[in-house]
């Protein structure tokens, strides 16, 4: 049993395990987003999306190519653009709660048609 | 052509004379009529000048500078193109521009009449609400005229042709809120449209020959050229092919078949019978636009297209034949309603039927053993366009002053408007051919040419309507210059500004002069096979005598029944009694037109479609248009305004396509 | 072999961590809370990251996303709150319709990340010397660099797209005038 664990452990997690992390991230995110009722709820659903997007970037760099380091660029390109995203995101729910005293997703069904 | 040879600046760059008055058209038309209306006339005018002075250009250096000009051989050649359509090898249509003896004489009298029409409306239209669109349509229509006349194919001609259709439309309905120029503008339209319809169908016939010859053809005939060309198509191997081989429908052959719906296109355009009842109805237009269109250019369109398939034609003598008589007949049956009219303008238009007649005839009497009628119809063209123009502008001119059309409204204008009624006076004795007038000589031409053919009959027709043509004249000028003034519109008349009263004089001018030149020398029928065909000027005394004598008769006759007291006619024409009322009333053709057209095929043909359309073919639409509503209304459901439901589908559509590449990515292994 | 084993076990905590973060994050009706958890979860991808070698990312990741992203939300949480900053419940359909396309999702693609041979570099194995090791000035020359393998294009329009977002937001969330003027 401690041998196992031993060799276990002794085997460092390979590329498809880290997949599979970072797709169960991915996964929980997609719950949130399509469950959260607040918007900001999902804007942070998003925000787990793109975590889980830029370390699919940084996990491929580090075993496909550990001589380069594009992926990691990459990265910090998807944290800025995760950056403009919930400042831009924020601004409008901030707008839209002045108008309609909520942000809550499933009251605005304007497009009903 | 030669290709080494020298042209000149103009014959370089001819499509500056198709170039000038459509940008013009464009220029005048979108940015300046909506800035200035006077702005608008004043460039439009210009522009038409321009393009005069450069057709006066290029017939200087088409009749005069070419190899061989000078000893009279004038050879087609187009000088410029563009390919326009390429449907496949050896069927191609171009745009282009075809100079010979017959195109750049069109061009200069279409410039020539344009611009002095353009001049003289700048006076007519003054404060007109319509002035800038006017002057837009008048470029239209020029530009499309001598699109027409330097056709190279005939389907640039097509092309054209509607577009001279389309303007004549327009200008015809340019006072829109008046109903009877409404109703003007489409019977033209409607009628010439009908005949054209014919040239369509003939245009077919001829090009589908044409086509299959091409190919069979040596490349010494076809060299340079495409199947719908007029070189290709009047060349006379091909003529001879397509009496051979063209076969027959109906037991006419199909080459006569095929030139008789031309024709029947061309008799549309220049309105003869029984397609003339457009004509006097178009003068509802203004009457600078009748002068143009209606009298000097655009009618004699069809005159045109003859003597540009004029070998085609004497290939299929019948159609030839065709030709002659219609143009007799309207001849001498528009000279009869023009002696009944009253209105100024109707005569004039009548007139104008029967000049057409004469050169209608004028091709049918001529062939290739006797080529002077197509060079005296060519001749009669050219002198009618200034006389005719010239009489329209000084109607126009009285009309302005009197505000009425009818002659009977006139009277006495001989002191109040000297120059347009000494202008006229030229006109009317031009167009009575006394000489030295320009009609003298082309009409004499005309005459002489149906006697040599052995046309005997059409001769005296001719004859006769000559004397008649004499009559009806000089009944509108004594009517309207002499006796006393008859309204107190004649009476407060006066004389028009200088800038309609130039263009009048120079108008005046050519009258006169026009038929001293030597037009046999410019313009002769090419002949079969190569060089000129000798076609003899001059003056045959044997017709000329009585032509002028019977001219004389004519004029005596109306200044005895027209110069004075006016009780002598009343008298005459009550004794003739149900003659002259059906005579006045235009032989009731148009009531013949309105019976079939509205108790026939209104009744019987359009109304069943009518019914059809409301309810076969509406319903249909309208079933379809039901449908599509009832499944927008359903699928709208769909859309519930909820972010996440949107989502979701996408979601999901993701996951399947996600689905699908991970199936097939088992497959590939 | 001893630093793979730490290796491995920090792997699996920090994943046991992340996991139980991302999930108390969806499901909370506390969004103060989700804010929270959230911050939990991008701090262990921040620990990834330095198992992954990329010490530079994660202090990025820990300053931006951490120090920066999840304040604004949590701002945004305020100033967008009504009630008590409790979210309502979704409808039980659409959480199950949730669960099934993530759950789905989760499947197919681990599905096609276990059937998947990668062309792991073989460099990875062998003398570590061979892999980067100062990233942080390697990333500094790569967002730099003019040449054809340089991101200095990209980096200015990024820089372009934050300033104009700043921009935006200011505009968007601007007081605006009930309808009917000032």
């Amino acid at each position: 049993m401690g041998e196992n664990l031993v060799s276990f452990l002794e085997k460092t997690p390979d590329v498809s395990h880290w997949l599979v992390l970072s797709s169960l991230l991915f996964s929980i995110g997609l719950y949130g987003l399509l469950t959260r009722r607040n918007a900001v709820g999902i804007l942070m659903s998003v925000e787990l999306l793109l975590n889980s997007g830029a370390l699919n970037f940084i996990l491929f760099n580090r075993f496909i190519s550990p001589g380069n380091i594009d992926g990691q660029v990459m990265s910090i390109f998807v944290i800025a653009i995760a950056a403009a995203e919930v400042v831009v995101g924020m601004a409008i729910f901030v707008a839209l709660f002045q108008q309609r005293k909520t942000v809550d997703v499933t009251q605005m069904n304007m497009m009903k048609g | 052509m030669d290709q080494t040879m020298e042209l000149g600046f103009a014959l370089k760059n001819a499509w500056l004379i198709l170039a000038l008055p459509f940008f013009s058209f464009l220029i005048v038309g979108l940015f300046i009529r909506p800035l200035s209306k006077r702005a608008a006339g004043i460039v439009a005018t210009l522009a038409i000048f321009l393009t005069a002075c450069f057709a006066y250009r290029l017939a200087y250096e088409y009749f005069f500078t070419l190899p061989g000009a000078l000893e009279g051989i004038h050879k087609a050649f187009v000088p410029w193109s563009v390919e326009w359509l390429r449907y496949q090898e050896n069927m191609v249509v171009s745009l282009g521009i075809l100079t010979d003896p017959i195109s750049v004489m069109l061009m200069v009298v279409v410039t020539t009449v344009s611009s002095l029409v353009h001049l003289y409306s700048t006076g007519y239209l003054h404060g007109e609400d319509g002035y800038g669109r006017y002057f837009t349509y008048l470029n239209l229509f020029t530009f499309s005229m001598l699109g027409l006349v330097t056709a190279p194919n005939i389907v640039q001609m097509f092309v054209c042709w509607e577009l001279v259709g389309a303007s004549s439309f327009l200008l015809i309905g340019y006072y829109y809120d008046r109903p009877s120029a409404v109703a003007a503008a489409k019977k033209a339209f409607i009628v010439t449209r009908f005949a054209d319809l014919g040239f369509l169908i003939g245009m077919l016939i001829l090009g589908f020959f044409g086509f299959q010859f091409f190919g069979e053809l040596p490349a010494s005939v076809t060299q340079g050229l495409q199947p719908f060309d007029f070189m290709f198509l009047t060349h006379p191997e091909v003529g001879a092919k397509f009496l051979a081989q063209g076969g027959s429908f109906l037991g006419i052959s199909l080459v006569t078949l095929s030139m008789i719906l031309i024709y029947m296109g061309a008799a549309g355009k220049s309105a003869m019978f029984p397609l003339h009842i457009w004509l006097p109805d178009a003068m509802e237009g203004p009457t600078p636009v009748s002068a143009l269109i209606h009298a000097a250019t655009m009618v004699v369109a069809g005159v045109y297209l003859v003597a540009r398939m004029f070998p085609v034609f004497a290939v299929s003598g019948d159609a030839l034949l065709v030709v002659a008589y219609v143009g007799a007949f309207t001849c001498l049956f528009a000279a009869l309603i023009g002696c009944t009219q009253d209105d100024i303008k109707r005569v004039l238009a009548f007139s104008t039927l029967s000049q057409l007649g004469y050169m209608m005839f004028a091709l049918g009497v001529s062939s290739f053993e006797n080529p002077l009628g197509y060079t005296a119809s060519m001749f009669h063209l050219f002198t009618h366009a200034f006389f005719k123009a010239l009489l329209f502008l000084g109607a126009g001119s009285v009309i302005h002053a009197v505000h009425s059309n009818s002659i009977w409204d006139m009277g006495g204008l001989r002191k109040k408007m000297p120059v347009t009624h000494v202008t006229f006076l030229i006109a009317t004795l031009a167009i009575s051919g006394i000489f030295p007038l320009s009609g003298f000589f082309s009409k004499d031409e005309i005459l002489s040419a149906a006697l040599e053919s052995g046309h005997t009959n059409i001769f005296v027709v001719g004859l006769v309507v000559a004397g008649m043509t004499a009559f009806y004249m000089s009944r509108v000028y004594f009517v309207t210059f002499w006796g006393k003034h008859r309204t107190e519109g004649a009476h407060h008349a006066h004389e028009s500004p200088p800038v309609m009263l130039i263009p009048l004089i120079i108008l005046a001018v050519f009258s006169i002069f026009s038929g001293f030149i030597p037009f046999a020398h410019f313009v002769s029928l090419p002949s079969p096979h190569g060089g000129e065909g000798a076609a003899h000027g001059g003056i045959d005394l044997a017709v000329a005598l009585p032509s002028t004598a019977v001219a004389l008769l004519g004029i005596g006759l109306a200044a005895f029944f027209y110069s004075g007291d006016t009780s002598r006619i009343e008298a005459l024409s009550k004794s003739l009694g149900v003659i002259y009322t059906t005579i006045k009333n235009k032989f009731y053709i148009d009531e013949v037109y309105l019976f079939v057209t509205h108790k026939i095929i209104f009744r019987f043909i359009a109304a069943p479609i009518a019914w059809f359309d409301r309810n076969v073919v509406d319903g249909g639409v309208n079933l379809s248009a039901w449908g599509t509503r009832k499944a927008g209304s359903g699928l709208s459901r769909t859309q519930t305004g909820q972010v996440q439901t949107y989502g979701s589908w996408f979601v999901s559509g993701v996951l399947g396509i996600l689905l699908v590449l991970w199936i097939l990515s088992f497959e590939r292994h | 072999m001893i630093e793979n084993i730490v290796h491995t076990t920090l792997f699996y905590l920090f994943a046991a961590f992340a996991v139980l973060c991302a999930l108390a994050m969806v499901s909370t009706h506390r969004i103060l809370r989700a804010a929270l958890y959230l911050m939990g979860v991008l701090g262990a991808s921040a620990a990834f990251y330095v198992l992954l070698g990329a010490e530079f990312l994660a202090g990025v990741q820990i300053l931006v996303y951490v120090g920066g992203i999840v304040i604004l939300l949590v701002f945004a949480v305020m100033l967008t709150s009504s009630n008590n900053l409790i979210e309502e419940k979704p409808s039980l359909l659409r959480k199950l319709v949730a669960l099934i396309l993530s759950a789905s999702f989760f499947g197919i693609s681990s599905g096609i990340f276990l059937g998947a041979t990668f062309n792991v570099s073989s460099r990875l194995s062998g003398a570590s010397s061979e892999k980067i090791q100062d990233t942080t000035a390697a990333i500094g020359r790569a967002l730099l660099d003019q040449g054809e393998k340089g991101y200095v294009l990209p980096f200015e329009i990024i820089s372009l797209l934050l300033l104009s977002a700043l921009i935006g937001g200011i505009v968007i969330a601007r007081k605006t005038q009930p309808e009917g003027g000032k």
